[in-house]
């Protein structure tokens, strides 16, 4: 990898040539080599590696689908398949590292092969899709650790900062994300594993006894930890940023955290968000800014990003709202090429120097219509419209009279073929006028996801808390579909 | 720490004198000077550092209880009076010049080594969690421990393992984590069955074809009781590695024939003994040859619960700690609550022939003694070996055990689910038979639905599940 203060700093016509250059060897050495899917699907679709020779060559690849790689009933070693290894299997076909021992010996193949060997284990987290294995290889763990490096670097994380990290344990990226992150940057830690390791009243103890200045959260578990904590009159006055991964965070959010740290003592709480997905097995941040949105900060010398346009895959101009599309250029373990990630980037991807910092690297929009636990169901097809449930998040999550809620899909009757029902849980802040309240989310939410509600169901707060599995679960279930199959 | 290869064929002598030396500078040096709680326990008890010699001194000094450690409703910061403070720049000396070359370099304390980098807790099974801090020092010790636990057990970067510890801020995850890192084999850290559940972790087993299996007891017995259930097989397991829970030689048989019965390739069985005041974990080559400690890192001596009494070689006591090479926070004398049937050992394993110092035995937790009243006066009851007669039994599947009061007299009420295929009547009467044999306390035993005993005894709910209830209010 390239060292980070260089590349941020690097014109980007220089990052292209780095790119394409990495592209070439990744091709040539790692992929048509060692990579089951993809050698094969080169060789089916008659295409020479050695002519993918730059960014602009990518569209003679075919896309990568999320079902392409997903394990299913019939095929649970599909992911498999994506994984670069020259063991045995591979390399009886492509015996170029056979060649090595009669050079070098036996041993130096054995340390060349471990080079390759798996050693740490993400799973997605998708719905639809069964849990998808994207594994790492010890080289590929110096990358997730610098990933992580940069992205602390970008939020001005230093030494003398203390993080909690307050993302549910699990074999999922975002923990580990920022344990890797807090490796690289020699920076002191407390991986509490989420309120449903540690329990809430526990973490915030903790945060009372370390003092730390910097905590990262799943926005909606931090939402209610801060309403909490301000109920027992906790000081968290400690807290100078907190960053946000593993779902969208609207502006509206953001003042509503801010406002509540301000209770607990914490003045002009930096609110920062990341952007990650398991298949890119790291995870970027988003230029650090009170007012403006300016994108994520792109790792060039690990991958490159598309943006095209979702219905013919045709690549859209810079700035161009469009879907991400990610391909791996420097990875063992697994690596997808063209990998379709169902995000759409609203401000599309931008290749000119960041005005807010100054760094090179391409961004992309911090406008991202995240897939998280929605996007399997995203545009679903409910009372014969799609509705884009995205659109709840910000409208809620930002709402001023809103403290929690959820959204059931249900059929009328419990009956398939009847007709679909959608509620809203809501439960509303103290002294809020009801009918007010509900006769304007009807409206939004019908100007917002063009859908009626069938009911507003007001809740309390401990009532939709428990309902979301907001200390049970390793996500809340903020959306639930429960109409029958 | 010292170099494991030399250390761990250091005749006793030898480390016992490198003991001595660990001990009296971590008293002088640390203790002394940057310690507030034992600086001002010194003070109290008019202790001079300086008058204490060595290991020999050690009884004359006061022990640690686990309440001293707690944070206070009133002062969550308590456990921070157990943190050595940082030393001054100034404190750290230049190079000595001159004759420094036919001595030893003392280039005094280095900062860095004192600036806190992360938290670790107590399980909190018996009572509140214990924030543990850990330096840069404490980590680079904590990945030794984790090398030095994978070599006892003999595994290497080629294997393949599942860790299904579960996840907490706690040492024991942390090691098994580094330990893998560091080996560089091949390990998906599950979490547990708190956080993925157990039919992902045996799918996973299943995918990766992992041969090795780190596990709790309890929940690996119940792993492998109900692997036929979710149709996954287990025909590539070769190890199973039991830790963070009571693992009596019972628990290792029973691992062993039900890694038989799922047609496992092999059966070995070794355990892991992890103690969070210990900042760290040991490993046992083989079952029943003892848990092969880290004299450089940690003292160890077996006590008289009550007295308080040092005991002899291989006399079953209590578990206390020392640190001998900590920062961070740092325990002298640190009562463990744990209890070791076998004592210490300081001959060399007549297994692996390492010669550092062995916890012998069953490690059974003083938590689990309990006293009750029945009709002839109190009577002692012995909840460890309740456990260790339930595991050994092939028909129980799970169980709790509730202690309840009933006008001023105790009784104990067992709850079992018997494994499939088990005649409900027959079990029940076996095992009021055994309870009458076993333990002179009057009991009930009644049968439960899975789900009502999974939920009771909080199998994926808790960092290991809970067997015993003391429903009495006392």
């Amino acid at each position: 990898m390239e060292k980070w203060e260089k590349l941020s700093r690097m014109p980007y016509k220089q990052i292209k040539e780095l790119q394409d250059k990495k592209l070439r060897a990744f091709m040539a050495n790692q992929i048509y080599l060692y990579s089951p899917y993809y050698s094969n699907l080169l060789k089916e679709l008659k295409i020479d590696p050695l002519k993918i020779k730059s960014i602009d060559d990518l569209r003679h690849l075919p896309f990568t689908y999320k079902w392409d790689i997903a394990p299913t009933d019939e095929e649970p070693q599909k992911a498999k398949d994506f994984i670069i290894r020259p063991d045995e299997e591979v390399t009886e076909k492509y015996g170029h590292l056979a060649k090595m021992s009669m050079t070098s010996g036996k041993a130096a193949v054995e340390e060349k092969i471990y080079d390759f060997k798996p050693v740490h284990i993400h799973f997605t987290t998708g719905r639809t899709a069964m849990p998808t294995p994207f594994v790492y290889s010890k080289r590929d763990l110096d990358h997730i650790r610098e990933a992580g490096y940069r992205l602390l670097d970008v939020f001005e994380v230093t030494t003398d900062d203390i993080v909690v990290n307050c993302f549910p344990f699990a074999p999922h990226l975002a923990f580990w994300q920022t344990f890797f992150a807090g490796e690289k940057m020699d920076v002191a830690n407390f991986h509490s594993g989420g309120g449903k390791i540690v329990g809430t009243k526990n973490l915030m103890d903790a945060f009372e006894y370390l003092r730390p200045t910097v905590a990262v959260f799943i926005p909606g578990y931090c939402y209610y930890f801060l309403r909490e904590a301000v109920k027992q009159g906790r000081d968290f006055s400690s807290i100078k940023k907190i960053f946000f991964g593993g779902e969208r965070v609207p502006p509206g959010l953001k003042d509503k955290i801010k406002e509540l740290f301000k209770q607990l003592g914490a003045e002009e709480v930096m609110v920062l968000a990341t952007y990650g997905m398991t298949e890119a097995k790291v995870a970027w941040p988003e230029c650090p800014s009170h007012e403006e949105y300016h994108g994520y900060h792109l790792y060039p010398d690990l991958e490159i990003f598309e943006t095209v346009d979702p219905e013919s895959g045709e690549s859209v101009g810079e700035g161009e709202e469009g879907e991400i599309v990610y391909t791996s250029i420097d990875w063992r373990g697994t690596a997808v090429l063209r990998y379709r990630t169902g995000d759409i980037a609203k401000g599309g991807l931008m290749l000119e120097p960041c005005p807010n910092c100054g760094r090179t690297v391409p961004r992309i929009s911090s406008n991202i219509q995240r897939k998280s636990e929605l996007k399997e169901f995203s545009m679903t097809k409910v009372k014969g419209t799609l509705i884009n449930l995205n659109n709840f998040f910000p409208l809620m999550m930002g709402h001023p009279d809103i403290e929690e809620w959820q959204v059931e899909m249900r059929k009328r009757n419990d009956d398939p073929y009847d007709m679909d029902e959608i509620y809203l849980y809501v439960a509303p802040k103290e002294n809020v006028d009801r009918e007010k309240l509900a006769a304007d989310l009807k409206q939004k939410v019908l100007r917002d996801t063009e859908v009626s509600l069938t009911d507003i169901i007001f809740k309390t707060v401990p009532e939709v808390v428990s309902q979301l599995g907001m200390e049970t679960e390793l996500k809340e279930k903020r959306i639930l579909d429960n109409r029958p199959n | 720490m010292q170099a494991w290869n030399k250390l761990s064929r250091m005749p006793a002598p030898a480390i016992k004198k490198m003991q001595d030396e660990l001990f009296t500078k971590m008293l002088r040096e640390e203790l002394a000077v940057r310690h507030p709680y034992y600086r001002e326990v010194f003070k109290e008890h008019d202790i001079n550092p300086d008058l204490i010699k060595g290991l020999e001194d050690i009884k004359h000094l006061p022990f640690t209880e686990k309440k001293d450690l707690l944070p206070r409703e009133n002062d969550l910061r308590h456990p921070k009076k157990f943190v050595l403070e940082v030393p001054s720049e100034g404190e750290k000396k230049g190079k000595k010049k001159g004759f420094a070359l036919f001595g030893k370099k003392d280039k005094g304390p280095d900062p860095s080594d004192y600036k806190f980098h992360t938290l670790y807790f107590s399980a909190g099974r018996t009572g509140k969690p214990v924030p543990f801090e850990y330096t840069h020092y404490d980590l680079r010790n904590l990945k030794e421990a984790g090398l030095r636990a994978f070599d006892i057990l003999g595994l290497t970067r080629d294997d393949t393992m599942i860790n299904a510890f579960t996840y907490a801020p706690n040492a024991f995850f942390w090691q098994m984590f580094y330990s893998t890192i560091e080996t560089g084999s091949t390990a998906l850290q599950t979490g547990g069955g708190k956080v993925l559940g157990m039919e992902k972790i045996l799918k996973a087993m299943d995918n990766m074809e992992a041969p090795v299996f780190v596990c709790a007891p309890g929940y690996t017995i119940f792993a492998l009781q109900t692997l036929d259930h979710f149709g996954f097989s287990a025909e590539n397991l070769e190890r199973v590695v039991l830790g963070i829970d009571y693992a009596p030689m019972e628990a290792v048989e029973k691992a062993r024939k039900m890694m038989e019965a799922v047609g496992a390739k092999d059966t070995k069985v070794q355990r892991l003994y992890f103690i969070a005041e210990a900042k760290s974990g040991w490993a046992e080559c083989d079952p029943d040859y003892g848990y092969h400690t880290n004299p450089d890192h940690i003292y160890v001596e077996i006590v008289d619960p009550e007295s308080g009494a040092v005991l002899d070689e291989g006399e079953k006591g209590e578990v206390v700690i020392t640190h001998l090479d900590t920062r961070g926070t740092v325990l002298l004398r640190c009562k463990t609550g744990d209890i070791a049937t076998g004592g210490l050992v300081t001959e060399p394993c007549p297994n692996c022939k390492r010669t550092v110092p062995r916890i012998m035995g069953d490690i059974e937790r003083k938590a689990y003694y309990y006293e009750l009243h029945s009709n002839e006066g109190p009577v002692q009851f012995n909840a460890n070996q309740l456990r260790k007669m339930m595991t050994a039994r092939d028909d129980v599947l799970l169980w709790y055990a509730e202690i309840n009061r009933d006008r001023g007299l105790d009784n104990l009420n067992l709850v079992v689910k018997g494994t499939s295929g088990t005649d409900e009547d027959t079990l029940l009467k076996a095992l009021a038979e055994e309870l009458q044999k076993e333990f002179s306390v009057p009991a009930n035993v009644e049968s439960a639905s899975l789900d009502a005993v999974v939920n009771k005894i909080g199998l994926e709910k808790y960092i290991t599940a809970q067997l015993i209830f003391d429903n009495r209010d006392l």
